[in-house]
């Protein structure tokens, strides 16, 4: 599916990924985020000079995709913290997370709007201040308030430093792009 | 190094709570097993009770019908542990943020408590209903707990492997064949032996042997089935 694709993103960075419906976007994010194995090339990514295998990437990244979900019968609290727990971060992390997000804590996973939805997605991704951020179509279904929220946090992960490969269909006006890799050329 | 056990256990306590959290919020595998379990008892009771069969016929044959009763409860319900997980696409949250033999670990906790659970009620109910006389109950609880274990543990196996295939109940079928065949073999003729007084010689520690290897099996798979 996937042929030809070369690029690098250094800390601070942003890499955007464009191309068209079934252009092997999401695809080269998985690869990249460790859920999906590579036929074949090489994917090097390292943390504090340790350069990190794909089981050790899907532990550290912090990813959103459209088909990332939550459990509907759990509360937006109770999700977040169950996932704190298994990343072995305080629960509070969570509770800091989901404020910045402006989220109903009580409300169940299953009763969210598509928009809120999406807020949770950030919300996990972020939950282990992750150095990695793997954003697949991160800003679809937010009103204003949510898109502006989402892009002040994406612009904090980068100035602390941090990375962060975007798969959109389109072009994104952020400045910190700082790789282009059109799949649709 | 204690720190590490201490955090993969609290990340498979995690998963156990949430199980059981979902689990009394949609009552799903609860409703399935305790419904499939009682329909069979009383069947079984209505045929084979103190009216069906006589005594003799009855120390054979009842054995064998319990460990059935148990086995097609928990085909009922145990496969959608992981099913589950990837039809709702919450898959990918826990690939991301579980370690794969705590998730393991966690999941097969929660299917035994459920397995130990449905013994707990079926096997008193099925004894006073068939009138089956027991004559080494420590026994016969014994055999309970290894099988159940056993169960629980093969059917978690299968269920991750199956997880991701298309045709999830035929192959939950055929895989839990030749998986559990041996298991429910050493349960029935242990059960048969604690009903007539037969201390079980060794099958017993054939059993437990078996309870161990399923294990080791178990946890070294599913980092393999479980992620890409």
């Amino acid at each position: 599916m996937l042929r030809g694709v070369s690029g690098t993103v250094d800390p601070g960075e942003m890499m955007l990924v464009t191309g068209p419906n079934g252009s092997g976007k999401s695809t080269l994010l998985r690869c990249l985020a460790g859920l999906l194995a590579a036929d074949g090339g090489t994917i090097a990514y390292q943390e504090n000079g340790t350069p990190l295998d794909g089981a050790e990437r899907r532990r550290r990244v912090g990813v959103i995709a459209p088909d990332l979900a939550f459990y509907a019968e759990l509360t937006v609290e109770e999700n977040l913290a169950f996932f704190a727990r298994l990343r072995r971060v305080p629960a509070a992390r969570g509770l800091g997370v989901l404020s910045r997000l402006n989220l109903p804590l009580d409300r169940l996973a299953g009763n969210l709007s598509s928009g809120m939805r999406q807020r949770l997605r950030w919300g996990f991704a972020l939950l282990h201040s992750p150095r990695l951020l793997l954003l697949d179509e991160p800003f679809q279904n937010f009103d204003a308030p949510g898109e502006r929220i989402a892009r002040e946090l994406l612009e904090e992960h980068l100035a602390e430093g941090g990375l962060a490969v975007v798969a959109n269909p389109s072009s994104l006006d952020f400045h910190h792009v700082a790789n282009h890799l059109d799949l649709g050329a | 190094m204690w720190q590490t056990i201490s955090t993969w256990a609290l990340e498979a306590t995690a998963v156990f709570v949430k199980e059981w959290r979902c689990e009394f919020r949609t009552r799903y595998a609860l409703n399935t097993l305790a419904l499939f379990a009682f329909t069979t008892l009383v069947v079984v009771s209505f045929s084979l009770g103190p009216l069906g069969v006589d005594r003799s016929h009855g120390t054979a044959v009842l054995p064998v019908l319990l460990w059935i009763i148990l086995l097609f409860s928990v085909a009922a319900g145990l496969p959608r542990t992981f099913v589950q997980e990837e039809e709702t696409q919450t898959a990918m949250a826990l690939r991301l943020s579980a370690t794969p033999s705590a998730l393991f670990c966690g999941k097969l906790l929660y299917n035994l408590t459920l397995v130990l659970a449905l013994e707990v009620l079926v096997t008193p109910a099925y004894v006073i209903m068939t009138s089956l006389e027991v004559a080494s109950p420590w026994l016969l609880v014994a055999v309970l707990a290894a099988g159940g274990y056993g169960l629980a543990t093969g059917s978690t196996l299968v269920a991750a492997i199956i997880a991701q295939a298309r045709s999830k109940g035929t192959l939950f079928s055929v895989l839990s064949f030749p998986i559990l065949l041996p298991l429910l073999v050493l349960a029935v003729e242990l059960t048969r032996g604690a009903t007539a007084g037969d201390p079980g010689g060794v099958a017993v520690p054939v059993l437990l042997l078996y309870d161990a290897t399923i294990t080791v099996a178990g946890l070294m798979l599913f980092p393999v089935v479980w992620n890409p």
